[in-house]
């Protein structure tokens, strides 16, 4: 008792540190009590003199404050707070009062009646800005006390917590207190209801942001500026009620700030978007997205942008991140994310440009924030994601391929090989459902085309997930094959093994040893499938070669000759003929692309279809032979022409010795590789044989077509294997004149001869194309033979081709064949297939144009005077129609009333070939205007008249017609039209019932274009 | 029209070139090729309109939204045309079920096929059922003959489907070559 009177009266008067510690000693020990010394402390806490009362509540604070725990029970704390709290009333002992309840709070025994007490006390008489820093600091430290031990009896609170606190709060400028308030808002606005309140919240938590504290010199207070932030952004992104109030904060501060405010801002975004959740991120993802693209596009300063991409990525994870969106909200956000990669890609457009490496980075920065929203993603939305994905792996491609900005591709292929594996995976996964299996492909096809990413094993691992899908039925909706084949010969580039180890077995499976029945539709829908799979796949060399072993295997057994009559012959032939046709195509693709492996096939491949053909041509004809066949001789020869023209000259020679030894002197031995050994004689060209022998020699007559296919396209410098060229070319010439060659013989034959010089046929001309006394028949076979020969002259403007000319000219008064030689000066001027850069053929240049202009004066002349007029006529249709346009243009109009009187005559392909003519001319013609002008009408009514199914039963010049039709409204003005309008449109919808589909497509387009052909023009020429 | 876009982020999907089947794939021809067959294979032979050829028609009308045809926004398809004899049933799908431009569609449907077609079919313009919710009053504006008619008259209406009907040229170009 006494030692505590002693000790509170020497603090009163020496306000000494020793007496305090005596003090806590002694309650510690057990010696004193805490009731004594507030009995001592009595007098003065209840004095009049303010000075003294604020002494005696600073003693028992100070006391209070070194107090151990323990030494108080619930009792003395009660007596405590409320006595405390009658002091806050007090102005004088506010100061100490707070101190000692800023100790009080902190003992485990306080109850949360008297935390109830103490808050309301303090909401009550505490009037923050009339207090000083130090004292508001124990304000904020006995509401975040509370806050740590009491949260439950806060809550209970509710409301009058919630609004006590924004009012103590609010106006808070220290940086110490601060740290203490932002920690505390943080814990109320995450844990509490703060709904009500989000708007008071807002207001004291953002008015801070952002933070431009800089500490004082010797910074007495040990608070920085980033302690700060920190825990700002920790209060910002507390509760997502802040999203809508908080993001036009973030944006308008964005755009207004400094760098550092930017930086600053950039980082509290990618805090709060998170947390902010899909929704408010969506809401304003385009206005985000516009100023991002600021600080990306034009960047102060390398951090600043740093940071913007970083809050990029975390736009478009929290965009993706949301589950439970409907589909219409999940459009909007691929939409947006798609928006941002469109104009990203529009940049990278011009990677000259300073954008683009920008953009590039945007790009990248998708990838890593979508690689991670696709594994969260549903499945109806991955489609579109993937399809993003693709978008930048190709722009990462495209811009890694760009060599000219080499440390941006430095910078852009990092990413895409830090998430290969994941992006692998994921494309893989996407490859199984139906909805995401085109862009997953077209994925794989950009990965895998993107140089130097993905490793050999990996693309063994695709190649085995792709191949399944050539397993698979096509599915008439979403067709892939397309794109699959596309991705497994990007592959096939790189690493053919793959393929030929796990793509080709499963596709050479569906070839069938035997031929499907005719009524089995879907397997030869199966099989051409997988031929033309295969077709497109093995143009790398090396699965070419397998491809060639493997077709030759199945074609031997399909076509191996059989003596009775077991098989279906026709589809039979139909399936040989597909494998052949797929053998074909690939070879044109490379020879188009000038493979050096393809030559190499004269040895592999040729000798096998020698032997394919000639064991074929050689059985009697009792027998089935499905290589005898016409048309797949048509395909084989394509085949041996494909590849006896990439042969060189020395080859060439060998090739050209061997045919001539088999056809020639019927020694097959040589030709087909030693794989053929027959008794039979080989002698197709004999032209007795043909009575000798009837019962084979057909076959090996047509068989002559693969002679003339490995002739053809011979070099110049070959030499001809045979004594005297011209004699074994008038024995070819006569052979092809038998009576007993069928057309197709001849077809063969005949290139072949005009690849050759030759004076030898001046006598021809004579016996056969003059020789009125032979049928018309023959003399029509030897003009075409004829035209042939000529054009080979003309092609290399070989002086006597005029002669040749002349001939055929002479020819045009005799009535029997004058049409077909009309016909023949028309086509001398055409293109042949023969007779082409890809055959070694030698060409002078302007050959047609000389032609031209020597022909043309005769014709025009021959119309307009001569009894023969019409073949006259007939003659210039075919040769204008086949010249380009170039050629005649000066001269249109005077052929334009010789043209329209062409289309009375008969003949459809006389007709059609006018139609064409005028239809390819009628913008030249328009532009000298009278031209077209001045026979609208006579041409809409001739046109008319040849579009109708019951004048003109030609499907072919219905079509041109109504072309042409169709043509007019561009060319022609409207009122020369106007008066035919309404008959054209009635005629033309009674074409749209026209038998025929191209006839009909053609009419819809004419009709539509004199629909929509109108008033806005007449008001025009009218106004 | 008055500025309100009704469905701003359809989904597009890709067109094919044809539905048609080639003569093979329909498993009427054992051959596979048809470069040795002319365009127009016998002039006999009577091909008649089928529901793939009313969908060339109308499968390149452009959305009045968006600058996608109506294929590619799977507005149209070719499983949702019905033939009978001079009969045909067309029903398309909205996009979305509030679509505001349904009838819009309906109607540059029904013009497209009234330019294109012989006057001895009778068309019918449905939307599908369930997918709009205004069915019933879509469907029967889109098949009286007095409402299409009154339409046609109104010159605004009739340039905003010419504009939805001109992509024709340029996909049937596509298409040929």
């Amino acid at each position: 008792m006494a030692t505590a009177e002693r000790l509170v009266r020497s603090w009163m008067a020496s306000e000494k540190d020793s007496e305090v510690d005596e003090s806590v000693a002694g309650i510690s020990s057990g010696q004193l009590t805490l009731l004594e010394i507030i009995r001592a402390l009595g007098e003065f806490l209840t004095s009049e003199e303010d000075r003294l009362r604020t002494k005696g509540v600073e003693f028992l604070s100070s006391v209070l404050g070194r107090c151990p725990h323990e030494r108080l029970n619930r009792q003395a704390i009660r007596v405590l707070t409320t006595f405390y709290c009658s002091k806050l009333e007090d102005l004088e002992t506010i100061i100490p009062a707070l101190n000692g309840l800023s100790y009080l709070v902190k003992f485990p025994n306080i109850q949360s009646a008297e935390v109830k007490d103490v808050l309301n006390a303090i909401f009550a008489n505490v009037k923050m800005r009339a207090l000083v820093q130090s004292t508001r600091f124990f304000v904020f430290s006995i509401v975040d006390s509370l806050i740590a031990s009491h949260r439950d009896t806060l809550k209970e609170m509710g409301s009058t917590f919630l609004a006590g606190y924004v009012n103590l709060a609010v106006g808070e400028k220290d940086p110490r207190n601060l740290m203490l308030a932002f920690a505390i808002a943080r814990v109320v606005l995450v844990e509490f209801d703060t709904h009500a309140r989000i708007e008071d919240f807002f207001d004291i938590t953002f008015c801070y942001f952002p933070i431009t504290f800089r500490p004082p010199p010797d910074d007495p207070y040990g608070i920085s500026a980033d302690d700060l932030k920190q825990s700002l952004r920790l209060c910002l992104s507390a509760t997502p009620a802040f999203g809508l109030l908080g993001i036009p904060v973030f944006l308008e501060k964005l755009t207004a700030g400094s760098p550092s405010t930017k930086r600053d801002t950039l980082h509290a975004m990618d805090v709060c978007l998170p947390v902010y959740g899909s929704t408010v991120s969506r809401e304003f993802g385009k206005k985000i997205w516009s100023s991002l693209k600021l600080e990306i596009f034009q960047p102060t300063d390398p951090d600043t942008e740093h940071s913007a991409l970083n809050t990029l990525q975390v736009l478009v994870r929290t965009m993706h991140t949301d589950k439970s969106q409907d589909a219409v909200s999940e459009d909007s956000i691929t939409g947006l994310a798609r928006d941002m990669c469109s104009e990203c890609m529009q940049a990278l457009k011009e990677p000259e440009k300073a954008p683009a490496r920008a953009a590039m980075k945007v790009v990248c920065a998708f990838a890593r924030a979508d690689e991670i929203s696709m594994t969260q993603n549903e499945v109806s939305n991955r489609a579109s994601v993937v399809m993003l994905l693709t978008e930048l792996i190709e722009a990462c491609w495209g811009d890694a391929t760009n060599a000219s900005i080499s440390q941006s591709s430095h910078s852009t292929l990092s990413p895409l090989t830090a998430s290969k594996d994941a992006l692998l995976g994921l494309l893989i996964v996407s490859l199984k459902a139906p909805a995401t299996c085109l862009p997953a492909l077209h994925g794989l096809t950009a990965l895998v085309r993107t140089p130097e990413l993905v490793a050999d094993d990996e693309l063994g691992y695709i190649v085995l997930e792709v191949s399944e899908l050539l397993r698979k039925e096509p599915d008439e909706v979403e067709d892939v094959t397309t794109d699959t084949l596309a991705l497994l010969s990007a592959i096939a580039g790189i690493a053919p093994h793959h393929l030929s180890s796990q793509t080709l077995p499963i596709l050479i499976s569906f070839l069938p040893d035997v031929t499907p029945s005719r009524d089995a539709t879907t397997q030869r829908a199966f099989y051409w499938r997988a031929l033309s799979s295969l077709s497109a796949l093995c143009v790398q060399p090396q699965l070419f070669e397998t491809l060639v072993v493997r077709l030759i295997a199945k074609l031997d057994l399909l076509c191996a000759i059989s003596p009775t009559r077991t098989i279906d012959q026709e589809s039979t032939t139909a399936y040989a003929h597909a494998i052949l046709t797929a053998l074909a195509n690939t070879l044109d693709v490379k020879v188009s692309s000038k493979d050096v492996d393809v030559p190499k096939y004269a040895e592999q491949l040729l000798p096998h279809m020698f032997k394919l053909y000639l064991d074929a041509a050689l059985a009697s004809s009792e027998v089935v032979a499905i290589a005898a066949d016409p048309r797949l001789l048509q395909v084989g020869a394509r085949i041996i022409r494909l590849v006896s023209q990439t042969l060189n000259v020395a080859r060439q020679e060998k090739l050209v010795a061997a045919v001539f030894a088999a056809y020639t002197q019927g020694d097959v031995k040589l030709i087909t590789g030693g794989l053929l050994n027959s008794t039979t004689l080989f002698a197709p060209l004999h032209a007795s044989a043909t009575f000798t022998f009837p019962s084979y020699i057909p076959r090996q007559r047509n068989s002559f077509t693969l002679f003339s296919s490995a002739i053809v396209s011979l070099r110049k410098e070959v030499r001809m294997p045979v004594d005297n060229l011209s004699t074994f070319l008038s024995e070819l010439v006569a052979w092809s004149d038998n009576p007993s060659s069928t057309a197709f013989q001849r077809e063969a034959a005949v290139p072949h001869v005009s690849d050759f010089l030759t004076f030898q046929l001046e006598g021809y001309s004579s016996s056969a194309l003059k020789n009125t006394s032979i049928p018309a028949e023959a003399r029509k076979n030897a003009i075409n033979t004829w035209i042939s020969v000529t054009r080979a002259l003309l092609v290399r403007s070989h002086p006597s081709a005029n002669a040749f000319i002349d001939h055929l000219f002479e020819l045009l008064d005799d009535s029997t064949v004058d049409w077909d030689a009309a016909r023949a000066i028309g086509l001398l001027a055409s293109e042949d297939v023969v007779l082409t850069k890809r055959n070694n053929a030698v060409f002078k240049i302007l050959h047609v144009q000389k032609y031209f202009n020597a022909v043309m004066p005769r014709l025009l002349e021959g119309v307009k005077g001569s009894r023969k007029e019409t073949a006259y006529l007939v003659a210039l249709a075919y040769l204008i129609n086949v010249v380009p346009k170039a050629v005649y243009v000066t001269q249109m109009p005077s052929l334009m009333p010789i043209l329209l009187r062409g289309l009375d005559l008969d003949d459809p392909s006389i007709r059609s070939h006018i139609i064409n003519t005028l239809s390819n001319n009628i913008e030249i013609t328009s532009a000298d205007k009278d031209a077209v002008s001045m026979y609208a009408s006579t041409l809409v009514l001739a046109m008319l008249k040849n579009c109708m199914y019951s004048e003109m039963p030609d499907p072919g010049v219905r079509a041109a017609a109504l072309k042409y039709l169709a043509l007019l409204p561009g060319t022609v003005r409207y009122d020369l039209l106007h008066p035919y309008k309404t008959r054209v449109l009635k005629e033309l919808a009674k074409v749209l019932d026209d038998p025929k589909r191209a006839v009909r497509k053609e009419a819809v387009i004419a009709r539509y274009g004199m629909i929509t052909f109108s008033d806005e023009l007449v008001s025009f020429y009218v106004s | 029209m008055n500025g309100e876009i009704f469905n701003a982020n359809p989904t597009v999907y890709a067109s094919k070139r044809s539905t048609r089947k080639s003569k093979f794939e329909a498993g009427q021809s054992l051959w596979i090729d048809e470069q040795y067959q002319p365009e127009f294979s016998s002039e006999s032979e009577v091909e008649p309109i089928d529901e793939d050829e009313i969908f060339d028609l109308i499968r390149s009308i452009a959305d009045p939204e968006h600058p996608n045809s109506l294929e590619e926004l799977r507005v149209v398809s070719a499983e949702q045309i019905k033939m009978g004899d001079n009969h045909i049933m067309v029903e398309f799908t909205p996009t979305v079920p509030h679509c505001g431009m349904s009838t819009l569609i309906g109607l540059s449907i029904r013009v497209r096929l009234m330019r294109s077609l012989p006057q001895r079919f009778k068309v019918d313009i449905r939307v599908k059922p369930g997918s709009h919710q205004s069915e019933l009053a879509v469907n029967k504006q889109l098949n009286d003959k007095e409402r299409v008619a009154a339409a046609l008259e109104n010159s605004a209406l009739v340039e905003t489907l010419e504009k939805c009907l001109s992509l024709l040229d340029d996909t049937t170009a596509g298409s040929k070559c």
